[in-house]
């Protein structure tokens, strides 16, 4: 499965992800955002499903993304 | 020292609140939300823990629940964010400084700001006639509190809220005297509300929360590091890391998470049943002594405390007189210069009785018994 890396708002939107997504049964895991990938100091979700649909769970929960990466 | 000063910050404290702070402080080490290493992200998710249980408990989002040092705090963020472009605000005649002193404040600062004290009236009926009254064109703001710190009674903020609602206009619920004891939740028109964690909620003081519904962006009074958008100069704009510059309480945090459970696993209506038995004991024998007066109406609905007056000393002696006898009970004018004006009480002050769900019914009789005491041969 391709690993994947969001970065979220802040660190209790990556916690409310990362709860979100690990009750739905789903690999959450949170790191700090790496500098190519946002302003400074953010929080990231790594997660390893489709991004699509990763990407409709966090937005029914409104919980902005502002970019992401794949991983190796 | 018997304890009846609960509606400045309770105490004792539940066993469970200082064991949490005691684990928060020796084993929750590292900032939440700042560097990132797993001692950081553990005390992080630990922090937002107690964030659902704050959303769960007034029915909010986790992230539209914000931590303050107290309900102060959390009032200013809330009024002077609301109200940072101009308008008009209506407060009650009862109101706390916490509520009186910002809208002052503003008023006096800001030239497009301007405020009113909406008269609370002898029955509810009234008190929200009053307000409605009050509202105009350019009326963006009700800030009100949910129960007098002076009097205990409990005001007809649904009511308000109801018709702000309709209006358009934000509402702002301090609930520093109400939550813990009355069901207070969010929506129906309350789109703020401000409280203390350290009183009814149990946790320890330096503790308060701001809640909000989320309709309202508000301005900040206060910038800087939020462990969120670091390069930019501009403040975070979203909620909870927007208000919550600097580091936060972390064992303050986890201990109000531990007081919401004491809350929850005893019960609030059991807690407010206790506490009202235990105040009308109070009040029914001491409005029975001759030199004494209770400021309670019983056409109203009261909080779990009881303010009074004796007829040969002010506040501050009676207050002192019971301390030196073994009781903490508060005298004076309560950070509550609109309530004394509103009760004709600004020269002497009141003395208030409040009570925890901590206190017996021996003890409440001990009280009494030195206030007989007080009214047949004086201080």
């Amino acid at each position: 499965m391709q690993k994947s890396l969001i970065a979220v708002s802040s660190i209790t939107y990556a916690m409310k992800a990362k709860k979100l997504l690990n009750n739905m049964g789903l690999y959450c895991e949170i790191q700090k955002t790496p500098k190519n990938l946002g302003s400074g100091c953010g929080y990231s979700i790594r997660v390893r499903d489709d991004l699509k649909y990763i990407f409709s769970i966090l937005d029914a929960e409104n919980i902005t993304h502002k970019a992401y990466q794949k991983l190796p | 020292m018997i304890y009846f000063d609960n509606s400045a910050t309770t105490f004792p404290k539940p066993k469970a609140v200082l064991n949490s702070a005691y684990y928060a402080s020796r084993y929750l080490g590292g900032n939440p939300g700042r560097s990132g290493h797993k001692m950081s992200v553990r005390v992080a998710n630990e922090v937002y823990k107690v964030r659902e249980k704050i959303a769960y408990f007034f029915n909010a989002k986790p992230e539209n629940v914000v931590f303050t040092l107290n309900c102060t705090h959390a009032v200013n963020f809330a009024m002077k964010g609301v109200m940072q472009s101009g308008g008009h605000i209506i407060i009650s005649s009862l109101e706390h400084n916490a509520v009186a002193r910002p809208a002052f404040a503003l008023a006096h600062s800001k030239q497009n700001v301007s405020y009113s004290v909406a008269e609370v009236g002898d029955c509810n009926e009234k008190t929200v006639s009053n307000f409605k009254s009050l509202i105009r064109s350019n009326t963006k703001c009700v800030c009100m509190m949910a129960a007098s710190n002076v009097t205990g009674e409990i005001l007809p903020f649904n009511e308000i809220a109801a018709i702000c609602k309709k209006r358009g206009i934000c509402f702002i619920l301090d609930a520093a005297q109400g939550a813990g004891v009355l069901d207070i939740k969010l929506g129906d028109g309350i789109n703020f509300i401000c409280c203390a964690g350290h009183k009814g909620l149990y946790g320890l003081p330096g503790t308060g929360v701001l809640i909000s519904d989320g309709k309202y962006q508000l301005s900040t009074i206060i910038e800087g590091g939020t462990g969120a958008t670091s390069l930019e100069l501009e403040q975070t704009d979203f909620l909870p890391e927007q208000l919550e510059s600097g580091t936060i309480n972390v064992p303050g945090i986890i201990s109000l998470g531990a007081g919401i459970d004491f809350v929850k696993n005893n019960g609030l209506n059991n807690i407010k049943r206790k506490e009202d038995r235990l105040c009308s004991l109070f009040a029914s024998n001491v409005g029975r002594l001759s030199n004494f007066k209770i400021y309670r109406n019983e056409n109203k609905d009261y909080a779990p405390l009881v303010s009074f007056s004796y007829k040969n000393a002010n506040s501050f002696e009676v207050t002192e007189h019971l301390s030196n006898r073994g009781f903490a009970l508060r005298g004076g004018f309560h950070c509550s210069a609109l309530a004394h004006k509103t009760l004709g009480t600004e020269e002497d002050g009141l003395t208030r009785f409040s009570p925890s769900v901590f206190n017996s019914e021996i003890e409440v009789r001990k009280v009494i018994t030195e206030l007989k005491k007080v009214n047949n041969i004086g201080i």
